[in-house]
């Protein structure tokens, strides 16, 4: 099946420099040799059709009508990781995490680290995701990040890398756990020969960590509120609300009376303890944050100053999200843990930085120039895939407003098989791991692997026509 | 429970049960129309008088013959009831709350849109196996609904829904088929086309349960008799009534009876003038004037329960949200079939 399998240059998940299999894939490759290409290509198809059967749909506009809903391409060739480099890579999450915590409080409390001139000032209060009201204000347990999904990368030589953070509202959670449903639905002969670790237990994680911030009560009410039926990530809004048997709402289903929040139900209004937020701190109440916010709720943050109602993540931690912000997270985790990153950043060029922008002036063909704002792939320009024109462009844009870029090399991100066009192809993938932190911090056993599934191509977003895989976590010597 | 996640609730299995009674007479006048003469109009004009839609379908069809209607009750995107659309807003109210309702109810619905919308073969089969299919579909979500979900307010507005609109359909069925069969009164009792009237009780779904009851021979009036005043066939307007009168009980949760409210006094007035009375008095009073008033508080009792649960309280008024947007507004209709149009999506 593997005998017109090539490796690219950089590193393969599954075949070694020798192409010779890694000897925790041999069960794995056996299996799919029984099963056979065929096989494989028809369940590949079926899996689609479950998944749309399902429900496992994004909208690509707001049309609303009967078209533009589409599935997250799924790909069936799993992705495995050992489970002693996943106990590596979870402490390292773990610790980045507590670090950007730490930060989170510092710079919203007393600003030490802005003080003792490891982070620029200007830095933190030129950031679009800097909430000055937010000044003074402690959370629940005192922890801003409580359901983070950070990006990670191998790069050429394999080695686990930082991409970056994502502590507003990652999405993606709900393919993860889809994912594994439709494997052991339409592949269970995959699965012989070894145990992975299960991932099912998210839901009841979340809820926990959920219920962890209102210790003002026994019994919190939680409930998730999102944009509506017209976001991109409605399903996993939904999806989720089901699994962990909580509300969803909408900001119009909320309403905020005598310092409480309530939800509006046919029964009277009832209380809201603990709101997982699934929209932008913006959008959260037109009185604080954005006027014309149509999605969020009147007087949600008095409440919450009041510690009346406890919002997951906090407001305020978009900041960590800014990538200028994710450059010095390594100094944060030196500074207020006193410890070496275990899981190191992809180095990275501040435009902000005079020698920086003009190293990076110089190479926009070899580099990756990031908007540090914008997600999904978007705000990007990848210098060995660009134009001349387009590279002139990103120069001018990058001396225009330096504070907004930065760079990165371009990684030759790590490969695994994947059905491309009816053929096995070398893809390339990063992992979203999810990490929960309420009382106890917990990591998803593995993550979303997204796939780029375009040959060649280096984006995975699936805005940009990447799809997913099936993230093992399994013992080193097969059972 | 929200008032939002209610009135999805509500709307779901109205327009499931509403798919469902279009795709059910639909079927039977298929079956007719291979017994009347060609080009006779026979048996179509009537469904569309009995949807309501009369004057949507001469705008949309001037002139249109058998294979318009057909197409203006089961695939018409201008026409809001038609199957295609009535399942697309199940769906998309399903879609909503999915939350709420299971799973299996989930893969039903969107299921059988799916395959309305994209199955490549589905309308390539001869029609009436279409119909019996989408109509097998309608009642799987019920069967799946009851089966699965908890007897808790989820499932009992959504069981108003679905009686609400088998009052009304039931109804309007027998109304035009009644009346275009019996031009007169004085033709009770006269020469009848057995066929038609058995036509007229499949189109309802009650063919085989009449034959069962103790009414037993076909006439007009055991006919209207059935499908009106039966306490225990399910689709007849009686028994529709003693359940809606149940569901609002358990919705409103008073164990002690007070005052009764406006929605309790109309349910609980309409239950007793349709639970109370013979099918004489009906027929001599004007047994049309009696369908079109049950009609009337049909869609009050709609816009009562609508105000009582679904928009209560102190939901966001037009002032407080100026120009809210599309995003914003939930799928939702208006009471009736015949004036039924779609919030802007």
């Amino acid at each position: 099946m593997f005998t017109d399998y090539r490796p690219n240059k950089g590193y393969d998940e599954y075949f070694s420099a020798g192409e010779q299999p890694r000897s925790a894939l041999k069960p794995l490759l056996s299996s799919l040799g029984a099963l056979g290409l065929d096989q494989l290509n028809r369940n590949h198809a079926a899996a689609g059709m479950l998944l749309k059967r399902l429900g496992a749909t994004f909208r690509l506009n707001d049309s609303g009508g009967r078209v533009g809903e589409r599935i997250l391409p799924f790909d069936p060739l799993p992705r495995l990781i050992s489970s002693g480099e996943w106990q590596r890579l979870e402490r390292g999450l773990t610790q980045r995490l507590e670090a950007i915590d730490l930060f989170l409080a510092d710079i919203y409390g007393d600003q030490s680290i802005l003080r003792d001139g490891v982070i620029p000032r200007d830095d933190v209060e030129s950031s679009q995701g800097w909430r000055p009201q937010l000044q003074g204000f402690t959370p629940p347990l005192g922890k801003w990040c409580q359901i983070s999904g950070l990006d990670l990368v191998r790069d050429g030589q394999g080695t686990w890398r930082v991409l970056e953070d994502n502590l507003r509202c990652p999405s993606g959670v709900a393919y993860f756990l889809e994912n594994r449903r439709v494997m052991k639905r339409m592949f269970p002969s995959l699965f012989s020969g070894r145990t992975v670790q299960p991932i099912d237990s998210y839901p009841s994680q979340l809820l926990q960590t959920l219920r962890d911030l209102a210790p003002w009560t026994d019994s919190p009410r939680v409930a998730l509120l999102t944009p509506g039926v017209f976001n991109s990530a409605y399903f996993e809004h939904s999806y989720l609300a089901q699994q962990m048997g909580i509300p969803l709402v909408e900001g119009r289903d909320l309403a905020c009376e005598d310092g409480r929040v309530w939800m509006r139900t046919t029964r009277g209004l009832e209380a809201v303890d603990v709101i997982y937020r699934r929209i932008d701190d913006d959008f959260l109440d037109p009185f604080v944050f954005r006027k014309d916010s149509m999605l969020g709720v009147r007087g949600l943050m008095e409440v919450y100053a009041q510690g009346r109602v406890a919002i997951a993540n906090a407001p305020g931690t978009g900041i960590a999200d800014d990538k200028l912000i994710y450059a010095y997270v390594p100094e944060m985790v030196r500074y207020y843990l006193g410890e070496e990153p275990i899981i190191e950043n992809v180095p990275t060029y501040l435009c902000a930085r005079p020698d920086d922008q003009a190293y990076v002036l110089a190479h926009l063909n070899e580099l990756v120039v990031k908007a540090v704002s914008e997600a999904g792939g978007y705000g990007m320009l990848i210098g060995p895939h660009a134009s001349e024109v387009e590279i002139l462009e990103f120069a001018e844009k990058i001396q225009a407003n330096p504070r907004n870029y930065i760079a990165q090399p371009t990684l030759e991100l790590s490969t695994v098989p994947s059905l491309s066009e009816g053929e096995l192809y070398p893809c390339h993938v990063d992992l979203r791991p999810y990490v929960l932190r309420g009382k106890q911090a917990w990591v998803t056993p593995g993550g979303l692997t997204r796939v780029a599934l375009k040959r060649g191509s280096l984006v995975v977003n699936s805005s940009q026509g990447g799809g997913c895989k099936d993230t093992w976590i399994v013992e080193e010597t097969p059972c | 429970m929200l008032s939002r996640v209610a009135d999805s609730l509500y709307w779901i299995n109205r327009y499931v049960e509403r798919a469902e009674n279009i795709s059910r007479f639909a079927e039977v006048s298929e079956a007719m129309a291979l017994d009347c003469p060609p080009g006779s109009a026979e048996p179509w004009q009537p469904l569309i008088d009995a949807s309501g839609d009369r004057a949507l379908f001469d705008a949309l069809y001037p002139g249109g013959g058998p294979d318009q209607v057909v197409e203006f009750l089961v695939r018409s995107e201008g026409n809001p009831s038609s199957i295609v659309n009535c399942i697309a807003m199940a769906r998309e109210n399903a879609r909503q709350i999915r939350d709420v309702i299971t799973t299996e109810m989930w893969e039903q619905i969107n299921g059988l849109y799916l395959t309305l919308l994209e199955s490549e073969g589905f309308w390539d089969q001869p029609p009436q196996e279409q119909l019996r299919e989408i109509r097998r579909g309608c009642q799987l979500f019920y069967g799946i609904t009851d089966a699965t979900l908890s007897r808790d307010l989820s499932w009992h507005f959504g069981r108003l829904g679905r009686l609400i609109e088998r009052a009304d359909k039931t109804t309007r069925i027998l109304d035009v088929k009644y009346f275009l069969l019996l031009p007169s009164p004085e033709e009770v009792g006269g020469v009848l086309d057995e066929l038609q009237w058995i036509s007229l009780l499949r189109s309802a779904g009650a063919y085989q349960m009449f034959r069962q009851s103790e009414l037993g021979v076909i006439s007009p009036k055991a006919v209207a008799t059935f499908l009106l005043l039966d306490p225990v066939f399910p689709r007849s307007v009686r028994y529709c009534l003693d359940r809606i009168h149940d569901t609002l009980q358990v919705i409103a949760g008073r164990s002690v009876p007070g005052a009764p409210e406006e929605l309790e006094c109309l349910v609980g007035l309409t239950l007793a003038r349709w639970s109370y009375t013979k099918i004489d008095a009906l027929i001599a009073d004007g047994l049309h004037e009696a369908i079109d008033a049950l009609q009337r508080d049909l869609n009050n009792l709609h816009a009562l329960i609508h105000t009582r649960y679904f928009v209560l309280p102190g939901s966001v008024n037009p002032e407080d949200n100026p120009g809210a947007p599309a995003a914003q507004a939930s799928v939702s209709v208006s009471a009736t079939s015949h004036d039924l149009a779609c919030a802007p999506a």
